[in-house]
């Protein structure tokens, strides 16, 4: 198990490389001089355009860019800094806390809502409350996340007063409605998930003996039925999780929370390569972190699995 | 709707239409005629309010909360919180509360007033000679001298440090030697003793006391100069308010009344906070919610609902931003005037600032802002919508009866740019009409190297409010915003002889230079914006106002209860 997951780790290497490479690629290839358009219709004098050019190696090829690049992260862990001369370091400790904690909280959320409205789905099957969760969830994940951040701002933001419309000044409840929305489409998908598997359970073998035996419908179904059904509902999530990072732009966009995925978005419009290099490459690590703690999950839960 | 705005003669008003839902404001009683305050106002129907340009009335501000209580604004982040640097209004905006230059706007006659200069004087318009007034202070109790702005001019230009706006000062005395490196120091600044200034230019220039008022032009502690990047996270200032912590990046910049400034009208809240949004709509919503007490720009979405969303918590103003439509002059196909007029006179600019714009917009008849100089007329014969002579003068012209239009991927211009389009094909008899839609950076590249093929979007809001910024850097020769490459000797000579006029006779020269303009047409003129802000139930509506330059007036609103 330990050379399995040394040998996992071994892997990122070369998937940080490629994938900063990429990155700064596509962000160097976006046309156009970002420093011309830095300051909008009135042109600064050549001289500054100069300076500021020189200053971010903007004159340098690609590949001497991304170099300068690389050796400053290695030697000295400078990130590089906006065109405004801030520190990326400095932005992404800022704002990691605020998409974790989004992250967080839409993992919970969607865990909680969507396992409990499966569940109720299959137990009620055909029933009123089994239509009421079917019909929903289609109609969830029909919906673009931008209509339902709106209404969510609109009904329980602007109407009710419940949460705040924006921002993080209110602690954890400023997460709930962002959460909601970040996470309504998975939170479907866990519910739909889990309804057919619950049921496929329900009708099998091992559930039908329990029946027999006399326990109680209330242990068969949370010792027996469930218990199977939420092995694929794991895995499920644990991807999600994984990539609900680029879902954090559009969210934090709307509900003007300062974090990673509201940077990425201004950067890219701003042609700040060295910015989105180092927050893409903090979410690709992510990403394979994650992937890498399912498969360990894995295994704990389905003991036929073994790494070597 | 009716009664509920409070009518004062010489408020901005604008012009809105039906469509937005700004009806029947005209016969709101009152205690003015609307009709006197505006520019052009036509038949529609117009909306008022807000403060008067020249500050809040005495009996609004004494309804303000004891101390003057905390206002919260809306604002995107800013690029830079260093003057030299911000040429954005996120920026500038809360600069501009931070910072007193030399000279201030007087909004009620768009001339130069006293700040930090308490007189100034010129015989020849090209050596200037300003007299400071003795009690200004940083904020950290450094007296500000004639020495601060030697001192500051100098480094703003310096090359090495790289300031944006470092070119506003080239009509200074040695601006080029400094630039090329030849010189350390701007020859022209002089700092005759601890309170006198003496500015020398390379020509006349009578606009000069305005631009000091701008951004660029705001007097640095030696704090600035020793660590830039850490100034600019809590900068020191002279101005009415001094930072309360540092600069909280896309969260907030807060800031309170500095008591020992001593200008004319202190800021009237104690305490503003700056909310940085990126998404205006969610800021729209955090005003009806009452979490935000301004939003100085709505987003155009929310346009047609405003009136039901805040009742008579909205007010709009004209503002100096316009738009036009270039002519790439170093084409062939656009060297004749005529085509350029025939394509000006087969838009309806009312039809478009109408439908398209919900009356946001305020169909240009002059390039000079209308509200800068009084009784403006328009002078631009060929905006008028004028199809049937506009289709005769482009066919004897020989105008293309091929297209291609550039503009910007990012503002939402699409579907004005389109109705342009089908105005120009149904009245000129053009065929075919592409758009060639790019990524702004790419955009101004394509101008720079000369390779737009067809007519342009772009546009110019007015960093001080004068006629001569509104024209001179965008029309005459060789200067870098030229984008149509427009070059008129005639148009020159009468820019420069405005220059180096007197204040009292310039404005009648920069009229006559804007006739020759819109006689040759490089561009034509589309519209002026209307920003229409909105606010808490917490705010005066008299203390609200939206200036050309359309930065809110932060520090004389009323706060009505914390």
């Amino acid at each position: 198990m330990t050379r399995y997951i040394i040998r996992r780790l071994l892997q990122f290497i070369p998937v940080v490389f490629i994938s900063t490479l990429i990155v700064y690629a596509l962000v160097f290839a976006i046309p156009g001089d970002p420093i011309r358009a830095l300051a909008g219709d009135r042109a600064m004098s050549e001289a500054v355009q100069e300076s500021l050019r020189e200053q971010y190696n903007l004159n340098d090829p690609f590949i001497v860019q991304y170099a300068k690049y690389m050796w400053g992260v290695f030697t000295a862990l400078d990130f590089g800094t906006t065109f405004q001369g801030r520190p990326v370091l400095d932005i992404i400790t800022q704002r990691l806390p605020v998409t974790l904690q989004l992250a967080g909280v839409t993992f919970v959320v969607q865990a909680i809502i969507g396992v409990i409205a499966g569940a109720l789905a299959a137990i009620n099957r055909d029933r009123f409350l089994d239509r009421l969760v079917q019909v929903s969830t289609v109609v969830v994940v029909a919906m673009p996340v931008l209509v339902i951040a709106f209404l969510l701002q609109l009904t329980f933001g602007l109407n009710l007063g419940w949460f705040p419309i924006s921002g993080t000044g209110q602690g954890l409840r400023s997460f709930i409605l962002p959460a909601i929305a970040l996470g309504a489409v998975s939170m479907a998908m866990i519910a739909r998930l889990l309804r057919s598997e619950l049921l496929d359970a329900l009708q099998s073998d091992y559930v039908r003996t329990a029946t027999a035996k006399g326990l109680t419908r209330s242990r068969v179904i949370g010792r027996h039925g469930m218990r199977n059904s939420m092995i694929p509902v794991v895995t499920f999530m644990g991807a999600d999780l994984a990539t609900m990072m680029s879902g954090t732009i559009l969210v934090e966009t709307i509900f003007n929370l300062p974090g990673l995925g509201e940077q990425v978005f201004s950067s890219i419009q701003a042609q700040e390569g060295t910015v989105v290099v180092g927050i893409v490459t903090l979410f690709v690590l992510f990403f394979v972190v994650i992937n890498l703690i399912v498969d360990i999950i894995y295994g704990l839960l389905d003991p036929r699995i073994r790494y070597e | 709707m009716a009664e509920k705005k409070t009518w004062r003669s010489t408020a901005v008003a604008i012009t809105a239409v039906g469509a937005i839902g700004l009806t029947a404001c005209g016969d709101g009683g009152g205690n003015g005629n609307g009709a006197e305050g505006g520019g052009a106002i036509s038949e529609s129907h117009l909306i008022q309010g807000g403060a008067d340009p020249s500050g809040v009335a005495d009996d609004v501000a004494e309804q303000a909360v004891e101390g003057g209580g905390t206002v919260s604004i809306f604002n995107t982040e800013p690029q830079y919180l260093m003057p030299g640097n911000s040429s954005e209004v996120g920026g500038s905006k809360v600069l501009e509360q931070l910072f007193t230059g030399l000279t201030v706007v007087d909004y009620e006659t768009f001339e130069a007033g006293p700040g930090v200069a308490e007189s100034w004087d010129s015989d020849d318009q090209v050596t200037w000679t300003f007299e400071l007034g003795e009690d200004w202070t940083f904020h950290n109790g450094d007296p500000v001298t004639a020495e601060t702005f030697v001192d500051t001019f100098n480094w703003v230009v310096d090359p090495d440090n790289a300031q944006q706006n470092a070119d506003f000062y080239d009509v200074i005395l040695g601006y080029q030697d400094v630039v090329d490196g030849d010189a350390e120091e701007l020859e022209g600044v002089r700092a005759l003793d601890d309170h006198t200034l003496e500015i020398e230019l390379n020509e006349p220039f009578s606009a000069l006391p305005l631009m000091l008022s701008y951004t660029g032009f705001y007097p640095l502690p030696d704090e600035a100069f020793e660590d830039p990047d850490a100034f600019e996270q809590a900068p020191i200032g002279n101005g009415r308010y001094q930072m309360d912590g540092e600069w909280e990046h896309d969260v907030e910049i807060a800031m309170e009344r500095y008591e020992d400034w001593p200008g004319e009208e202190p800021g009237i809240p104690e305490r503003i906070e700056w909310r940085m949004y990126s998404d205006p709509d969610t800021a729209y919503m955090d005003v009806q919610s009452g979490e935000l007490d301004v939003l100085d720009q709505i987003p155009p979405n929310r346009l047609p609902t405003v009136e039901d969303d805040f009742a008579d918590h909205f007010t709009g103003f004209e503002t100096s931003s316009s738009e036009y439509i270039g002519f790439p002059l170093y084409q062939e196909e656009f060297e004749d005037p005529d085509v350029r007029q025939a394509l000006s006179m087969a838009v309806d600019r009312e039809a478009i600032t109408e439908t398209i714009f919900d009356g946001a917009r305020q169909p240009a008849e002059s390039v000079i802002p209308p509200m800068l100089i009084e009784d403006h007329e328009g002078t631009c014969e060929y905006c008028q919508h004028n199809p049937e002579e506009a289709a005769e003068l482009y066919e004897a012209a020989g105008g293309p009866d091929e297209l291609t239009v550039y503009f910007n991927s990012d503002g939402g211009h699409d579907d004005w740019v389109e109705a342009v389009s089908n105005m120009w094909q149904e009245t000129l008899g053009i065929e075919d009409v592409t758009f060639e839609s790019l990524e702004f950076a790419q955009y101004l590249e394509l101008h720079d190297n000369q390779e737009i093929s067809g007519p342009y979007r772009m546009g110019w809001v007015l960093s001080y409010p004068s006629p001569q910024y509104a024209m001179e850097p965008v029309y005459t020769t060789g200067q870098s915003s030229n984008y149509a490459d427009y070059s008129s000797e005639e148009f020159d000579e009468l820019i420069a002889e405005a220059n180096a006029a007197d204040p009292e006779e310039a404005d009648d020269l920069y009229i006559e230079a804007e006739e020759v303009l819109l006689e040759d047409m490089p561009i034509m003129p589309l519209w002026f914006r209307i920003d229409v802000s909105v606010h808490s139930e917490n705010i005066h509506n008299e203390s609200i106002y939206v200036d050309p330059r359309t930065f809110l007036r932060a520090e004389q609103l009323v706060v009505l209860e914390d």
